[in-house]
């Protein structure tokens, strides 16, 4: 009785995937085909595709530079506070996806104090929010994701063997190269899984480019979303879902390796 | 010397993130005191939205939604989770890491495939039997499925802590599979399934977009009507009910928080 219960849920949990291909009554046998064909033809789709990467790579990158020093600080504090500091970072992620991008668009809204400042230093048409733009975007999915790096760097300084920096600085080594040897080392599995935890799920976000990008900033999730609402071509829709599949399950797999010969074969865990 | 400079750097860091991680919050609960609609400026304290909020019957009916969903998903999906990771330790000698693989695939699967893998799951079998309307039912249903994985694989890392003897043990003692179910797998995994429940809780609540796809014309959540309000044009009914939303968050981890505090060592259960 409990395999099948496990074999049952399990089966449930990949039903949706392979539910799919059963849908268009007309493409049936080759949907998928069709579907990376099409991706293949319009420009427009390899756009979004492209842009997905690049906003990932950019939210990704800034992440990391807000948060290394971020939780360097936070380990050099009295042990008794840390636990505190890392609830003050992590809680504003408890909030729901949709409230916080919401106070974005308070503060991104064309007549708020900080967009007619950019207008005034003449970023922006005047007449003309800081959303819904490629900047917004990113700084959505850097305010979204930055506790999912604090936190494993954070882990990683916690077991930073000091001796090791000190003995860099007693070798008189250039603080470049104290970061470079004695530092960067040290930290790598928590920044691996912590590039992990951020990429992938800004890769797939929908909410975000919805709500702060508009049509012109679409990533790969709104392309699929379309598909199955608005446009209603269902077998597009699933092979980008499949094409997102893919490159999340890629994109782990490179990491992971990549995290492994770097980090000294350490595991880094998800 | 140069050591301070770079500590103070630090330091001002620290209050710099702090700004960008509070600043949004801190401005939707300004702006839903504000008496005014517009976003410019702060005309002067009022409650004025706040009472257009209780008196909106979608948005009460959207807060029932939102508990019914988390608590009876959270309930049956602890339920499921339990017998699923149990099976995972029953039978780990059969070699099932493909198994694992599949059980992995929706915690690092994009939510938006999720959602919309279940929607055409449920749609299709609409189509064909007439059953699971999109609603109440099937984002439950959602809800289980993915709350399942989490649940199963913080009950099977328990159980990898515990010595495999115990269940020999119980062998020895004549249990039957109820008995042994009853006094010595329930009580041990105590713990394990009230953080599993609280985590499907948390999850469930703070889910929106595979609510979003599955659900029905009458089964609003909260976040579902956030959203397509804040489509419909930026109110300062929006901020009042986000202002309540985050309230809540913040309460949950004060109060657990000061849990934590109140006994310091004994972490429980998980990992």
């Amino acid at each position: 009785m409990l395999p099948s219960f496990y074999l049952m849920s399990v089966a449930f949990m990949s039903n949706g995937p392979y539910g799919l291909p059963q849908m268009p009554l007309t493409l049936q046998s080759f949907q998928e085909l069709a579907g990376f064909g099409f991706l293949g033809w319009s420009p427009g789709n390899l756009y979004t595709l492209a842009r997905s990467l690049w906003q990932t790579l950019i939210a990704t990158g800034l992440v990391i530079l807000i948060a290394y020093p971020l939780a360097y600080f936070i380990s050099t504090q009295p042990p008794g506070r840390r636990p505190l500091m890392l609830l003050i970072v992590v809680v504003p992620s408890w909030t729901n996806q949709v409230i916080r991008a919401f106070g974005w668009m308070n503060i991104l809204a064309p007549d708020a104090p900080l967009s007619s400042l950019a207008a005034s230093a003449d970023l922006i048409p005047s007449e003309m929010g800081l959303f819904p733009s490629n900047f917004a975007v990113v700084l959505g999915l850097v305010y979204n994701f930055l506790p999912f790096m604090v936190l494993p760097l954070y882990a990683s300084f916690e077991r930073l063997d000091a001796e090791i920096v000190q003995a860099a600085h007693d070798l008189y080594a250039k603080p470049i190269n104290v970061f470079r040897h004695a530092i960067l080392p040290q930290t790598l599995p928590g920044l691996m899984a912590g590039t992990v935890l951020v990429s992938i799920p800004a890769f797939g976000m929908y909410v975000i480019p919805e709500l702060l990008g508009g049509g012109k900033s679409m990533m790969i999730g709104n392309l699929v979303a379309r598909q199955f609402a608005a446009a209603s071509n269902w077998p597009l829709g699933a092979a980008a879902a499949l094409i997102m599949i893919l490159a999340t399950l890629g994109g782990l797999l490179v990491l992971r390796r990549l995290g492994r010969r770097l980090g000294g074969g350490k595991e880094v865990v998800l | 010397m140069r050591r301070t400079t770079f500590h103070n750097g630090l330091r001002a860091w620290w209050y710099i993130v702090l700004l960008f991680l509070y600043g949004p919050l801190a401005i939707v609960v300004l702006f839903s005191f504000n008496s005014t609609r517009t976003y410019s400026s702060f005309r002067g304290f009022s409650l004025e939205w706040y009472a257009k909020l209780f008196a909106n019957e979608t948005i009460v009916n959207a807060i029932y939604n939102s508990l019914t969903l988390a608590i009876v998903s959270s309930i049956l999906a602890t339920v499921l989770g339990a017998i699923l990771g149990y099976g995972m330790y029953r039978y780990r000698h059969l070699n099932l890491g493909w198994l694992i693989w599949l059980i992995y695939l929706p915690l690092v699967m994009p939510d938006i495939v999720y959602g919309i893998s279940q929607m055409t799951f449920f749609v299709t079998i609409n189509q064909a039997t007439g059953l699971l309307e999109p609603g109440l039912l099937t984002m439950i249903i959602a809800h289980i499925s993915f709350q399942i994985p989490f649940v199963a694989l913080l009950v099977y890392s328990r159980l990898l802590q515990l010595d495999p003897l115990l269940f020999e043990a119980t062998q020895d003692l004549y249990a039957t599979p109820w008995q042994r179910a009853w006094y010595f797998i329930i009580p041990t995994l105590h713990a394990a399934l009230i953080s599993s429940f609280f985590l499907s809780f948390t999850l469930s609540i703070d889910d929106f977009v595979i609510s979003f796809f599955t659900a029905g014309p009458e089964s609003t959540t909260l976040p579902i009507f956030i959203w397509s309000a804040i489509k419909k044009g930026i109110t300062p009914e929006i901020n009042a009910i986000a202002t309540l939303m985050i309230g809540a968050v913040f309460t949950a981890a004060a109060i657990s928080y000061a849990i934590q505090r109140a006994r310091p060592v004994s972490k429980p259960s998980q990992q």
